[in-house]
């Protein structure tokens, strides 16, 4: 790509986001540094949403160009406290109508990465093999295919297709089984019927993340044109990361043209808990926290189900951690952090452990696959899944 | 640029601090480190520009840094948490940008003594989150609590929004490591003592390293009070349709003699107006609210309950209006969320543009508060219909005396700039309208600066004139100190100290 044509989308780019970044670099309080989990462990001022948002004032002004802050915009999970910390969202958002745009300008700058040339070579190969596999190799050096997609589902008797669709991550699917059998399993003990996809892609949400626009909007089109090809009308996304891409970058990718409703995985089995299709009857003697996911807590505003659920096991002592403390938690497995800069994303877990660790607890709570895996790494503190415990009081057994 | 920070000097800074991660020359890492929230002239960005950072983690490195600094004579710019509402932080001259934010440790935790040694680096909010299981609290609460560090409110000689009750920064620093500008670490307290309050051995230092802006060297580690987390606060907001009603008011609560009053904020019409244009703030109030008072006590039930009774006698005196408990006690709780933002700008015809945030913090007394306020509103008023480019956010007059609430407040006026117009024209108008407004606070006996430092363009050139006789005994200090000039300089006109 030439120098001239990289210029070119620089300007538009810095004019496309100029007025969302003035907000936050005309008032430069930075609010945001000390609840971003990335910034807590570099404290390096490049890394805070300030920067990300006053480096687009500068590529405005020619003082920067992508491949000067390209590195800069991989730190960050895309776990939006900033935004929720961010006195104009917090105190004036409602009234003008305007939300700091942190994630959507990070997401934003690393499009622009791959489209001038500026791309990190290990979210390249990540997703050069999504895009050969379709599902993104979660499983390192062993190659995942879409053969063993619904390997997970062995031996469960789940139809292909119908009215409502169960989509599983990648993650999910691949590596953390044990979740999505014991959800499934629980949608089963409660007599819901649901199917899988003849043929599930990967939701497209993680490359999009790493400014993968393209790839991320090939693996949208393909899901759609499944669950129409099924006749499905809901999808249910156990997964908060799939939950983001099919509430948030699907409806913006497809406008008008998509008619699916998006049921949460966590808010669905808090409702058949709540109308007694699933009974919790088995005491479970623990003293567990809970770690409320990113893409939930800050990103949905949804922390109500998961703690109800927690609150109706039997026997259960549950150590609660309120949701703002949380805002500045994470377990650093979003937004590509991970591929890229794994020894940050593996602090930023170590630090969320050690919290859990103080408050005495056996066992920390976790709805999100993605943050199961760095937590788990720690070895600290048993991590398990909401949904895992939840098929344990309800009588459950997770068969493997 | 212009400054001496060549390969030979980026070898020399790496090989100090032996991590490549931490010694940034880049432009983006430059970029970040150039602006603090104070209004800036973004149109001449790249001449503020450090031309390297430095991310250190010990004093020992800080020193080396600060050695290599003197013996070349390279600028160094101190920075914390860039939070400042006024320049400390903004480089001048280039120059090696120390940047501390790393040193975030909490040393030790003292429960005997009553104290907590950190780094500068730590942020107060965040440190009460650790030392909140011990039933103590570090009472520093400045509006940027969440975001500002304990080494930026030594540096700047920070203000607290509790100091009539707990004292502000310096009050509440006990003793400190300082990397010198010559790069010798030395131990600055009370005496010779690490955890003592008061000492008369020697001369008294440590007031010295407190609110230098950087000018005389880098706080690497800090011991701070520990207070008894208060059983209860207080919180009561009163409503008043004449500001010298409220004025009058003010003096009485701050002369009430109760021991755990934490502070009284005065707020005028401008400012009321200002906050009309949030509908989340408490101001869906009646137009004839034309000032309003904001105290707030701390301390034990035993204490707080017996005095709320008087603040609420008090509050009434003159006509005040309580506001209810919701918007007291909301309003308090969210005070440093309620911090300027930019979306409430305005231009003369009522069009909503982003504006930086100017917050004027004179130390002025009681006696002065009504006059300079028509004052400042006038000069500011002036510039908004001349220029088009600045908005009036109103006054705010804050106690100020740490444990001595009555004699002088830190005043501010809150100026909107929209920046994305400035040019040098536009620059140079602002410039002269803040010194406009730092005259109106020396004519009146007052100081330019509360908290935030004089290093503004627009203050620094009135600092002389405010100092005075003792300009000369601050010269020859910051000479000794610094024979090179190398820390923090053409900051607060020391550079004429080498003349």
């Amino acid at each position: 790509m030439s120098d001239t044509s990289s210029n070119g989308h620089e300007r538009e780019f810095a004019e496309r986001w100029r007025d969302n970044a003035y907000g936050c670099f005309s008032s430069g309080h930075k609010f945001c540094r000390e609840v971003c989990p990335v910034m807590q462990v570099t404290r390096n001022e490049n890394h805070t949403p300030t920067a990300f948002h006053a480096n687009i004032v500068a590529m405005e002004q020619g003082l920067v160009t992508v491949a000067d802050v390209a590195d800069d915009f991989v730190h960050c999970t895309q776990c939006g406290a900033c935004e929720l910390r961010c006195p104009n969202t917090l105190f004036t958002g409602d009234f003008y109508r305007h939300r700091t745009r942190t994630v959507d300008v990070v997401k934003a700058m690393r499009a622009l990465m791959v489209e001038t040339g500026n791309e990190r070579p290990a979210w390249k190969l990540w997703n050069e093999r999504l895009a050969a596999d379709h599902n993104e190799p979660v499983l390192g050096d062993v190659p995942v295919s879409q053969e063993h997609v619904a390997d997970w589902a062995d031996g469960l008797d789940i139809p292909i297709g119908g009215e409502t669709v169960l989509f599983v991550d990648c993650e999910a699917a691949f590596y953390r089984t044990s979740y999505s059998r014991a959800f499934a399993q629980l949608l089963q003990l409660a007599g819901v019927e649901f199917g899988l996809m003849r043929e599930q892609w990967c939701c497209g949400g993680p490359a999009a993340e790493m400014g993968y626009a393209d790839l991320a909007r090939k693996h949208a089109e393909h899901n759609v044109a499944d669950w129409r090809a099924v006749g499905a009308k809901r999808v249910i996304a156990p997964d908060p990361h799939d939950y983001i891409a099919f509430t948030e970058d699907y409806p913006a990718l497809f406008g008008d043209d998509y008619e699916f409703e998006i049921v949460l995985g966590v808010e669905l089995i808090a409702e058949l808990v709540r109308d007694g299709r699933i009974r919790l009857t088995h005491p479970v003697e623990r003293t567990v926290t809970y770690h409320d996911p990113c893409r939930l807590n800050k990103r949905k505003g949804i922390h109500e189900a998961p703690r109800e659920l927690l609150r109706a096991i039997p026997g259960l002592t549950f150590k609660d951690v309120d949701r703002v403390t949380q805002w500045s938690y994470c377990s650093g497995g979003g937004g590509g952090l991970p591929i890229e800069k794994p020894a940050i994303t593996a602090e930023i877990a170590r630090r969320r452990v050690e919290r859990a660790s103080e408050l005495e607890v056996d066992a920390l709570i976790s709805a999100c696959p993605w943050s199961e895996r760095p937590l788990s790494d720690v070895g600290a503190l048993e991590v398990m899944d909401l949904f895992e415990l939840v098929a344990v009081s309800a009588g459950v057994t997770v068969t493997a | 640029m212009g400054s001496a920070v060549d390969d030979a000097v980026l070898d020399e800074l790496r090989a100090i601090i032996g991590d490549t991660d931490r010694v940034l020359d880049n432009v983006s890492s430059r970029a970040v480190r150039t602006r603090v929230p104070a209004p800036f002239p973004v149109h001449r960005w790249a001449q503020h520009m450090p031309d390297v950072a430095v991310l250190p983690t010990s004093a020992e490195e800080v020193s080396e840094v600060v050695k290599l600094a003197n013996r070349l004579r390279i600028p160094i710019v101190p920075r914390a948490g860039g939070t400042g509402l006024s320049d400390g932080a903004v480089p001048l001259k280039g120059g090696i940008c120390v940047d501390v934010k790393l040193m975030n440790q909490i040393h030790e935790v003292d429960l005997v003594d009553r104290t907590v040694t950190v780094g500068p680096g730590i942020n107060m909010l965040k440190l009460n989150e650790r030392l909140r299981p011990h039933g103590v609290f570090y009472p520093d609460d400045p509006a940027s609590y969440p975001c500002s560090l304990v080494g930026g409110r030594i540096g700047t000689g920070g203000w607290s929004l509790l100091g009539s009750r707990y004292g502000h920064t310096r009050d509440l620093v006990i003793s400190m490591e300082v990397v010198l500008p010559t790069g010798e670490i030395v131990h600055i307290g009370e005496g010779g003592g690490r955890k003592l309050r008061k000492s008369s051995t020697g001369l008294t230092l440590k007031h010295l390293f407190t609110g230098h802006q950087g000018t005389l060297g880098i706080c690497t580690q800090a011991t701070l009070e520990l207070v008894p987390r208060p059983e209860t606060e207080f919180a009561a907001f009163f409503a008043f349709s004449d500001y010298m009603d409220a004025w009058r008011t003010t003096g009485a609560l701050t002369k009430s003699g109760l021991a755990t009053l934490a502070g009284v904020v005065l707020f005028d019409e401008w400012k009321l107006r200002y906050l009309r244009r949030d509908d989340e703030a408490y101001i869906p109030q009646p137009e004839d609210v034309r000032a309003v008072i904001a105290v707030a006590m701390y301390g034990r039930r035993a204490e707080v309950e017996p005095a709320s009774k008087i603040v609420m006698e008090l509050g009434r005196e003159n006509a005040g209006r309580y506001l209810g408990d919701e918007i007291s006690q909301g309003d308090w709780a969210s005070r440093h969320d309620r911090y300027a933002t930019p979306l409430h700008g305005r231009t003369l015809d009522g069009q909503a543009v982003p504006m930086s945030w100017h917050c004027e913090d004179a130390a002025l007394n009681y006696s002065v508060l009504p006059q300079v306020r028509e004052e400042w509103h006038a000069i500011v008023d002036r510039y908004i219909r001349e220029y088009g480019i600045f908005d009036d956010w109103g006054m705010f007059a804050y106690t100020n005396g740490a444990h001595k609430p009555w004699g002088d407040y830190l005043v501010e006026i809150d100026v909107g700039i929209w920046e994305q117009r400035l040019d040098d024209t536009n620059w140079e108008a602002w410039v002269r309208c803040k010194r406009e407004i730092a005259e109106v606070s020396l004519k009146y006996g007052g100081s330019i600066t509360a908290c935030h430092g004089a290093t503004r363009a627009g203050d620094a050139e009135l600092v002389p004139t405010e100092m005075g006789t003792s300009w000369e005994v601050v010269k020859r200090i910051k000479r000794a100190l610094d024979p090179n000039n190398v820390m923090n300089p053409g900051k607060q006109m020391l550079d004429e100290a080498y003349e």
